[in-house]
């Protein structure tokens, strides 16, 4: 699939990073993607307000319904040469995970569709969501599946490139090369 | 005596459960430590943090309570930082009780990071603080507190701050402490984690 942008937002709703992979057709300039990003924000709030009736009693009379999410091999790392020694940082190759992984947005926005793109949803315990767009409409759940898995690798890549520097502020907005480069990498290698 | 054995069937249940969760908990821990994450010489480890150590009280000129307050201070920032990076790594679930919280930092988090996993002991009747023991600590090899330091310095103060950092992050309010250091003269290595209470209103959304 096409990355368009990704984004990452701080606890408090501030967008603090931005990157188009594919220039968008409208223009927007800095302050339309800070409200966008606080708009992302309060609706992940309200949707995770939001519950069918059905859901809700379910929730109550079954055990606590866990969202697992399927490793995808093969994205974003290189498969074809093995001899060469991969590049990830603090995490060692073949991938930066290899296990199924539990998501933990479980009642807030994870995907939307419209004509022109998808977006997906990715939140962390401590509250941080990575934002991804891509040009294709997707409608199937595999295609979230993948998406998640791409978002956890990003969330590698800002925990090793990012929390790591020490120039960086906490929730302030992200200027980092190496973050920038990595990136970069992961998305053109999809 | 049916209600007897009702109670001890729940227990063992209860024992089950908790045994296999430990035991993934373990388990990804392990697999985790072995083959996702790049290593290096612990003694460059050990001896970085000693000469950090040794700075601080030069800087503050043996006022050894300041630096135990900036060991503290430093692991704090590091803290905040480091869980997302074992979160990254790892992406376990909520902990939704305090007695998976212990064994998720002594199995898990202790064993990623420093490759030890300290015993967790000493709960409080309410199960809001235990006590991890370190049988081995890589922080302080190759250490002796000099005399006026034995009484005062608490060496490895940084873990306190990595852990109370960390925890407030995943919104555990915790007070983090040591009781004892076999560098004092103790006979084991105690730090005490105390929840003073889990912030709910700080959890970010969409959870439940």
């Amino acid at each position: 699939m096409a990355i368009q942008s990704v984004m990452i937002i701080n606890k408090s709703g501030g967008l603090v990073y931005n990157h188009n992979f594919i220039e968008p057709k409208g223009t927007m300039n800095s302050n339309d993607y800070l409200i966008l990003a606080g708009t992302l924000h309060s609706v992940f709030a309200i949707a995770s307000q939001l519950t069918p009736k059905a859901v809700q009693i379910s929730n109550k009379s079954s055990q606590k319904t866990e969202t697992q999410v399927p490793y995808i091999p093969g994205i974003g790392v290189s498969t074809e040469n093995k001899m060469a020694p991969l590049q990830l940082g603090s995490f060692m190759g073949p991938d930066y995970f290899q296990e199924p992984f539990t998501n933990w947005n479980k009642s807030g926005l994870r995907h939307m569709i419209t004509d022109e793109f998808s977006m997906f949803l990715f939140q962390s315990l401590t509250g941080i969501k990575f934002v991804l767009i891509s040009t294709n409409n997707f409608r199937n759940n595999t295609s979230v599946s993948i998406a998640e898995n791409i978002l956890r690798k990003i969330y590698c890549i800002y925990s090793d490139y990012v929390m790591k520097d020490p120039f960086y502020s906490l929730d302030m907005p992200i200027r980092s090369e190496l973050f920038d480069s990595n990136l970069k990498n992961l998305i053109e290698s999809l | 005596m049916s209600a007897t054995t009702g109670t001890s069937k729940t227990t063992s249940a209860a024992n089950a459960t908790s045994l296999a969760s430990s035991k993934t908990i373990k388990q990804i821990g392990e697999t985790v430590w072995k083959n996702r994450t790049v290593k290096i010489n612990a003694e460059l480890f050990t001896l970085t943090y000693g000469s950090i150590v040794s700075q601080l009280c030069q800087d503050y000129q043996r006022d050894f309570k300041k630096v135990n307050d900036q060991l503290f201070s430093m692991g704090y920032n590091i803290g905040i930082r480091l869980i997302e990076d074992f979160l990254a790594r790892t992406a376990i679930p909520r902990c939704d009780n305090f007695v998976t919280t212990s064994e998720v930092i002594s199995k898990c988090a202790f064993k990623i990071f420093l490759n030890i996993t300290p015993h967790v002991t000493n709960w409080s009747n309410t199960k809001n603080s235990f006590s991890l023991i370190f049988d081995e600590n890589p922080l302080s090899d190759f250490v002796e507190l000099p005399m006026d330091a034995s009484k005062e310095l608490w060496y490895s103060n940084i873990l306190c701050g990595v852990l109370k950092g960390a925890l407030e992050m995943v919104q555990l309010d915790c007070e983090v402490y040591f009781v004892s250091d076999v560098l004092r003269g103790n006979t084991q290595t105690e730090l005490r984690v105390k929840l003073n209470k889990v912030l709910k209103d700080e959890m970010p959304a969409g959870e439940d």
